[in-house]
């Protein structure tokens, strides 16, 4: 049986707009120009054209609609009936009688006036006979207005129908307002339905669609019926009623157990019995919902009767047409939509039904026995007595034992939800652990000791080896104390003799760096003319004895041998000699003695440095004194530049680097 | 967890420092600081880095062959836990820390020896050649006179001067 598409319906225009397109076409898509000079056929011709083509446009566009709406006596009684409840049977009919008469008539007028135009003679009379023409199709359409607007009207109702396939396994849930049937269709299907507390929620038919042993089912939801005579049902119910009565399908009585929808038993009961009638050979289920706030079992007596009364009642519909229940337990189900309690079971049971029923009907038609003459199941005949029974080994078995046992045991996801769910209790890995000693499971293994990894030294020998390891040290230990000297250590005069050469060497290396620093300064004085009379006898015999040598004898040749000894003139100014006075005559000739005491060389004699010498200029001491200081100034600054004296102007490095190169790390260098 | 060592100076990588650095070719490079990550980028080879554990063990300032490394190496296979085992090998390893430390400590100690024999070598020569500076030759010490001829009673001819006698003083 086909599946109906009502949304394929051509919208139908309404009066006004039919004609503005139909007109508002012939305008553009005939020619427009005619001039009462052409000539008389080509006149005839161009308004004839015209009449024909908005005739044809109005024939094409009233068929299309007619064709589109589906036929009453064509198509299947629950939507025929469908239709009926919801439009009324008649009137569609009417309307769609009316498009065809108007359609008739255009083309009645059509052929009038064709005929009238062939004998027109000018083109003004031509020109208002295809206005007449136009107007009178106008007029027509104009009339069948209304029936257009109608069946609009319908059509797009009709687009929003559910699309039932009739010939489809169904199952079909009725029962009071309020008891569940929605809620179920959510269960098990995709649908989703309101579902609200107030009655008539529903108040169309749904369709859901489920699976069951590979086979698809649809599920209709009806709205709810309310226990009254046919003729005072509203729409509504009449949608539900006709669905009941057209389709075939596996039947779901929902009962309300608890009586929340507002419905006692009775009155649940007295429904059901009303409309069994409509039922016909279709498997009927009893279906309690509900459970949760009112089991089966805990049903008053009265109540009791009356389900056990509809349950019989279920049994009895189905006079051996197919569908029969398997057993007793099939047609009475309870179960609740909110807890899921049941809902599976219950789905399953219809749609088994449906199945059982359909395989039936196919055996006993009457292709079966074609279909069934064309395969063979072929039994093997047994060919001795010997029993072979199933052959399972034991170990099999005793797993098989052993995990019906363990069925119920703790699961560790037990564990975890009884200590506080997934985020709180990590469960312990270590429980399993296979080691020589249980007690060892809980041990914490130490990772790092003093800097080194654990793991790295882990060998069950490993005392052994360390055993080794000490025993090879001790070895070692007695062994050793190989500190050989080879040579002895020195004396303790030895030692203060080197301390004292160090010290020495220290000194010179010292004083040789004082003077190399003070080279250019300092104008470097022979011995002779030493200002601070550093160099005595008396300094050369210590020094002599701190060698250990006996300086006597040096002494004696130094002062013998010294200028003064010689026989210098006395005459010569006082502060001249400081040199020791002391003769030694040791026998030698005048010649000897005034060769001795010239000099290469004349030295001025020393005095004190304030003393005004009468020749240099100076009034008094102090004047010398200032004198003295400034130009020991002066010196000090020559030196500081390390200028040999006053004409000494040698630049020594004309351009040194670091006044001439260099970035600054701040700032500009605009100038140096 | 496991404690690495550094790739550039050879220290103990504690877990929470340093940085890993996984080159294109899979190889691990760690660091113990930031120190030896710089130097590593710089290209610095550690062999040639006086202060890293690398240069000392190659130019033998550090003891490299000894039997107490073989006692620690990385096993890749690992032991079922045993308890005792356990015990043993960390009373072990203090052990074989112990006696690894004085090693090395001898291995140094060892470096250090010839430097004594040297200096009072060199002290030696020193004295000798430079005794001069404080010490007069022996020859013209007073303690020891220059010519010391022993006493001999000759019987000399009464005609020598007293002035020839003063000048052989």
């Amino acid at each position: 049986m086909a599946q109906y598409d009502f949304k394929k319906i051509t919208v139908v225009p309404s009066g006004n707009h039919l004609i503005d397109i139909v007109l508002s076409r012939t305008q553009r898509q005939t020619p427009t120009v005619i001039h009462k000079g052409n000539a008389i056929s080509r006149v005839r011709q161009f308004y004839m054209r015209k009449v024909k083509f908005t005739e044809t446009n109005f024939t094409d566009k009233l068929s299309k609609t007619i064709e589109d709406f589906p036929r009453v006596e064509d198509i299947h009684p629950f939507y025929d009936d469908l239709l009926h409840v919801l439009y009324n049977k008649d009137h569609y009919k009417l309307a769609l009688g009316q498009l065809n008469t108007a359609r008739n008539l255009i083309k009645r007028i059509r052929e009038d006036y064709v005929k009238l135009l062939k004998y027109g003679d000018s083109l003004y009379r031509c020109k208002s006979l295809k206005l007449a023409a136009l107007g009178r199709m106008c007029t027509v359409t104009k009339r069948i207005g209304p029936s257009l607007a109608y069946l609009e009207h319908v059509r797009q109702h009709m687009a929003r129908l559910p699309s039932i396939n009739t010939g489809a396994p169904t199952i079909l849930i009725c029962g009071c307002p309020n008891v569940g049937k929605s809620s179920f269709l959510n269960k098990i299907t995709r649908a989703d339905v309101e579902v609200q507390p107030y009655a008539f929620t529903t108040k169309s038919l749904f369709v859901g669609h489920t699976d069951y042993k590979y086979l698809r089912y649809q599920v209709i939801d009806t709205p709810g019926l309310l226990d009254r005579p046919l003729e005072d049902r509203n729409i509504i119910e009449m949608c539900s009623v006709t669905a009941l009565v057209n389709l075939h399908a596996a039947i779901l009585f929902f009962l309300d157990l608890s009586g929340s929808c507002g419905y006692n038993i009775s009155q649940q009961a007295a429904l059901f019995h009303s409309i069994k009638m409509m039922f016909r050979n279709n498997p009927v289920l009893i279906v309690c919902n509900k459970t949760d706030l009112q089991t089966l079992e805990g049903l008053s007596g009265e109540d009791l009767k009356l389900v056990m009364e509809m349950k019989s009642a279920a049994l009895k519909t189905i006079p051996g047409q197919g569908g029969e229940a398997a057993n007793d337990k099939d047609v009475l189900l309870t179960m609740s939509t909110i807890t899921d309690e049941g809902v599976m079971a219950v789905k399953n049971a219809a749609c088994q039904r449906l199945l059982d029923q359909r395989s039936e009907r196919k055996m006993k038609s009457k292709k079966m026995p074609t279909v069934l003459n064309r395969f063979h199941v072929a039994m093997p005949k047994p060919r001795d007595q010997k029993e072979r029974p199933v052959c399972i080994p034991q170990a099999v078995l005793e797993a098989r034992a052993e995990e019906a046992a363990h069925e119920d045991r703790k699961t560790e996801k037990d564990i975890e939800n009884e200590n506080g769910g997934a985020g709180v209790y990590s469960a312990s890995l270590r429980k399993h652990y296979i080691l020589a000693d249980d007690d060892w499971k809980l041990d914490i293994l130490p990772e790092f000791l003093d800097g080194h990894n654990v793991y790295d030294f882990i060998d069950p020998d490993i005392l052994q080896r360390v055993e080794e390891l000490e025993r090879e040290e001790t070895a070692v230990e007695e062994d050793g104390g190989d500190f050989e000297m080879e040579d002895e250590d020195f004396t303790a005069e030895a030692e203060k003799d080197l301390q004292e050469i160090r010290k020495r060497k220290k000194l010179l290396i010292q004083k040789h760096r004082i003077k190399k620093s003070t080279a250019e300064s300092r104008p470097t004085v022979p011995r002779k003319f030493d200002k601070d009379r550093k160099f005595t006898t008396e300094r050369m015999g210590r020094q002599l004895s701190s060698l250990g040598i006996d300086p006597s004898r040096a002494i004696e040749r130094a002062r013998s041998r010294s200028v003064s000894r010689k026989g210098r003139k006395r005459e010569r100014s006082d502060g001249g000699d400081g040199e020791d006075e002391m003769e030694i005559d040791g026998g030698l000739d005048n010649k000897k003695k005034l060769r001795l005491r010239s000099r290469s060389r004349s030295v001025l004699p020393q005095r004190p440095l304030g003393e005004v010498v009468p020749g240099e200029g100076f009034k008094d001491s102090a004047q010398k004194m200032k004198a003295v200081t400034m130009a020991r100034n002066a010196t000090k600054k020559r030196n500081k530049d390390a200028r040999r004296g006053e004409a000494d102007r040698v630049i020594p490095t004309l351009r040194p680097k670091h006044l001439f190169s260099g970035k600054r790390s701040i700032g500009k260098t605009d100038r140096r | 967890m496991r404690l690495e060592f550094c790739w550039f100076c050879s220290s103990k990588i504690y877990p929470g420092h340093g940085i890993q650095f996984v080159r294109n070719d899979a190889k691990i490079f760690r660091f113990c600081r930031s120190k030896c990550h710089k130097n590593f980028k710089m290209k610095r080879n550690p062999r040639k880095v006086k202060w890293t554990k690398a240069y000392r063990r190659l130019h033998g300032k550090d003891m490299t062959k000894d039997s107490t490394f073989e006692l620690e190496r990385k096993r890749n296979r690992p032991e079922r836990y045993d308890r005792n085992v356990m015990e043993n090998t960390l009373k072990a390893i203090k052990k074989i820390d112990k006696i690894r430390h004085d090693r090395a400590a001898d291995h140094i100690a060892q470096r250090w020896k010839p430097k004594a024999a040297k200096e009072r070598r060199e002290a030696r020569k020193e004295l000798e050649q430079s005794i001069s500076l404080i010490k007069a030759p022996l020859a013209i010490q007073s303690q020891e006179p220059a010519i010391t001829v022993p006493k001999i009673k000759v019987k000399a001819p009464k005609q020598q001067t007293v002035e020839d006698q003063l000048m052989e003083e």
